[in-house]
C-alpha cells in the first residue's frame, strides 16, 4: 500500500477524530454533572454549522461573527433543553433512562425545528483559510485540518484550565464527584447542571462549525456525529474529557484506515466494531470511566 | 424519661420543631424537637437505625420533611441544602463527603464557595483551619482521597469551617477512625463549641460524645425518647438504662 496514502488517511483521521473528540467531551461534561447521557448532543453540532450558514447568507454577518453567534445560540438552546426537558424530570427524581429518552426526543424536536425554519438541503461553509493545501512530499494537508486540530487542542487546554483553575470549574468538578457533598458546601448544584448543558452545547457547536467546511451540514446530520462522539467517549472512558479526545482521534484514525483498506462502506462497521470491542473487553475505556 | 429539668439551655441558634421525615411508607423521624444555642455542643445518640443521620439530613433539607427548622429565628427553606449551607448551617456528612480526586487545598477552598473570590478572607479562614489541624497544612497539595481516614476527617471538618459556620452538624465523625485520631477530632470540636459555635454531634460512641456534650438527645425509632444531662450519667450502666428504658 502506498505510504503517502496511509499518511494522508492518517491526517484525515486525526482531523475528523478531533471533531469526534470535542463532541465526546460534550457528552462527558453533562454526564459528570448529572449522570445523564445527553443524546441531544448531535443537535448542537447541527446548530453550529447550520446557524453559522444562515447568519452568513441570510443576515450577511462576517464568518467569525456568525460563528460566535452560532456558538452562543447553541449555548442558549443547551440551557433551554436543560430547563424545559431535563430539569422537570430531575426535580421529580425521574429514572435515568427516562431523562436519556427525553434528551433523544429533544434532539428530534430541534432537528425538525431546523427543518421547518431553514430547509432540508445540505449546506456547507467556506474553509476558514481558503488557499491551496500545504504539500509535504506526496501528502497534502489542507488548512481546515490544521484549524480543526489547532482549535481542538486550544479548547482542550482552555477546558483543562477552566476545570483546574477557576472557582466555577472546581465547583463543577466537585458536583461531578459528589453532588450531595457539593450542595453541602453551598454550591448551587442545579446551576452547575445548566452550565454543563451550556458548555457542552457550545462545544458541540464549535465541532459543527469546524467540520462543516470539510463536509456539509443539514438538519439531520447531528445523530451520526453524536453517535461518533458517544463512541469516542466510551473508548476514552466515559466521563473523562481527555479520554474522549484521545478516543475521538483513535476512532477517526481507525475509520480512515478502514475506508482506505476496505472501502467507504466499512467506515461505520469499523467504528461500531471498535465500540463492541471496548464494551466487551475494556468497558471502562482507555482512561477508566468516572462511575 | 427526661432529665431536661436540670439542664441549662442557651437561647437557640438552631431550633428544630416537630421535624418529621419518611422514606417511602416508613416514618424515619417523628416530630423531633431539638435546640442548639451559642457555645453548646449537643449530642444525638441512639442505636443503629434510630434516625440520627436522617435527622441531620432533614435539617439540611437533603430529604423531604415536615415540621420546621428555625435558624437565628428564621425558617430554613425545606429543600435547599446549598441555601442552608450558605446561611451558615453546615453539615459534615457521614463518610466525610470528601472530593477524593481533588487536592486538600481545593477541598478547603470549596468550603468557602459562598464568599466568592475574596482572597484575603479565604486566606484568613485557611489559617484558622491550620490552627485547628496543623497536619492539614502539610498536605495541601495532596490528593484528598489518598489520605488516611483521620486526615480526611480533619479535611472534612476544616472544609466545613472554611464556610465560617454559625451551626456545625457532624454525622459520626469517629466512624472508622483510630481512638487517638477520634480523640484529637473530638477535642477540636469541644474547643470550637467552647469558642461559641453551636455544634450538633451525631455519634454512636455515646461515652465519647457525653464527655463533650452539655445535653444529649436519645433517639429511638425516629423519636426523641430522652433528653440527658451528661453530668448526671455516672456510669455506662446508667447510660444503658436510658437506651433500654
Amino acid at each position: 500500500m502506498d505510504l503517502n496514502l496511509v499518511l494522508q488517511s492518517l491526517i484525515s483521521g486525526i482531523s475528523i477524530g478531533c471533531v469526534y473528540g470535542l463532541i465526546g467531551i460534550g457528552f462527558c461534561v453533562i454526564y459528570n454533572a448529572s449522570g445523564i447521557v445527553n443524546f441531544a448532543q448531535g443537535a448542537f453540532v447541527m446548530i453550529g454549522g447550520m446557524a453559522t450558514y444562515v447568519l452568513m447568507t441570510d443576515y450577511n454577518l462576517p464568518y467569525a461573527v456568525a460563528a460566535i453567534c452560532a456558538i452562543l445560540l447553541a449555548g442558549l438552546v443547551g440551557a433551554v433543553v436543560e430547563r424545559l426537558v431535563v430539569r422537570p424530570l430531575w426535580d421529580r427524581n425521574a429514572a435515568m433512562f427516562v431523562m436519556i429518552l427525553a434528551t433523544l426526543a429533544a434532539q428530534i424536536v430541534i432537528e425538525r425545528l431546523a427543518y421547518i425554519l431553514v430547509d432540508d438541503q445540505p449546506k456547507t461553509l467556506p474553509p476558514f483559510t481558503d488557499i491551496a493545501p500545504i504539500r509535504l512530499g506526496g501528502i497534502a494537508v489542507n488548512y481546515q485540518s490544521l484549524w480543526i486540530v489547532g482549535c481542538s487542542v486550544l479548547i482542550i487546554l482552555a477546558l483543562n484550565s477552566f476545570f483546574r483553575s477557576t472557582r466555577t470549574g472546581k465547583a463543577m468538578r466537585a458536583v461531578s464527584i459528589n453532588a450531595e457533598a457539593a450542595a453541602l458546601q453551598g454550591i448551587p448544584v442545579s446551576r452547575m447542571l445548566t452550565l454543563a448543558f451550556v458548555l457542552s452545547a457550545m462545544l458541540g457547536a464549535v465541532a459543527g462549525i469546524l467540520l462543516t467546511p470539510t463536509q456539509y451540514t443539514a438538519f439531520n446530520m447531528g445523530v451520526p456525529f453524536a453517535i461518533s462522539g458517544f463512541i469516542a467517549a466510551i473508548i476514552g472512558g466515559f466521563g473523562k474529557p481527555l479520554g474522549a479526545f484521545i478516543g475521538g482521534i483513535a476512532l477517526g484514525v481507525i475509520q480512515s484506515m478502514a475506508i482506505l483498506g476496505l472501502g467507504a462502506g466499512f467506515k461505520n462497521v469499523a467504528a461500531l466494531s471498535l465500540l463492541l470491542l471496548f464494551l466487551f473487553f475494556r468497558p471502562s475505556g482507555l482512561l477508566g470511566s468516572t462511575r | 424519661m427526661t432529665a431536661a429539668g436540670t439542664l441549662e439551655v442557651a437561647p437557640p441558634v438552631l431550633d428544630v420543631r416537630g421535624l418529621t421525615a419518611r422514606y417511602g411508607h416508613v416514618e424515619a423521624l417523628r416530630g423531633v424537637n431539638l435546640t442548639a444555642g451559642r457555645g453548646e455542643l449537643v449530642a444525638v445518640l441512639g442505636p443503629n437505625g434510630a434516625g440520627k443521620s436522617t435527622l441531620l439530613r432533614a435539617i439540611m433539607g437533603l430529604i423531604p420533611n415536615q415540621g420546621e427548622v428555625r435558624f437565628l429565628d428564621k425558617s430554613l427553606p425545606r429543600r435547599d441544602p446549598a441555601g442552608a449551607a450558605n446561611k451558615g448551617v453546615v453539615l459534615v456528612p457521614e463518610g466525610r463527603g470528601i472530593f477524593g480526586p481533588m487536592t486538600v487545598l481545593e477541598n478547603l477552598e470549596l468550603g468557602a464557595f459562598a464568599i466568592g473570590r475574596d482572597k484575603a478572607e479565604i486566606e484568613r479562614r485557611l489559617n484558622r483551619v491550620f490552627e485547628l489541624f496543623p497536619r492539614v497544612k502539610e498536605r495541601l497539595k495532596q490528593v484528598a482521597g489518598s489520605m488516611s481516614g483521620g486526615e480526611q476527617q480533619m479535611v472534612a471538618v476544616g472544609r466545613a469551617m472554611m464556610s465560617d459556620p454559625k451551626v456545625l452538624l457532624l454525622d459520626e465523625p469517629s466512624l472508622g477512625l483510630a481512638p487517638r485520631v477520634t480523640g484529637e477530632i473530638l477535642d477540636t470540636l469541644g474547643a470550637l463549641s467552647a469558642s461559641g459555635l453551636p455544634v450538633v454531634l451525631v455519634e454512636q460512641k455515646a461515652p465519647l460524645a457525653l464527655k463533650l456534650a452539655c445535653r444529649a438527645y436519645l433517639l429511638s425509632l425516629g423519636r426523641i425518647v430522652a433528653t440527658i444531662n451528661p453530668r448526671e450519667v455516672k456510669s455506662h450502666d446508667e447510660l444503658a438504662q436510658y437506651y433500654f428504658a
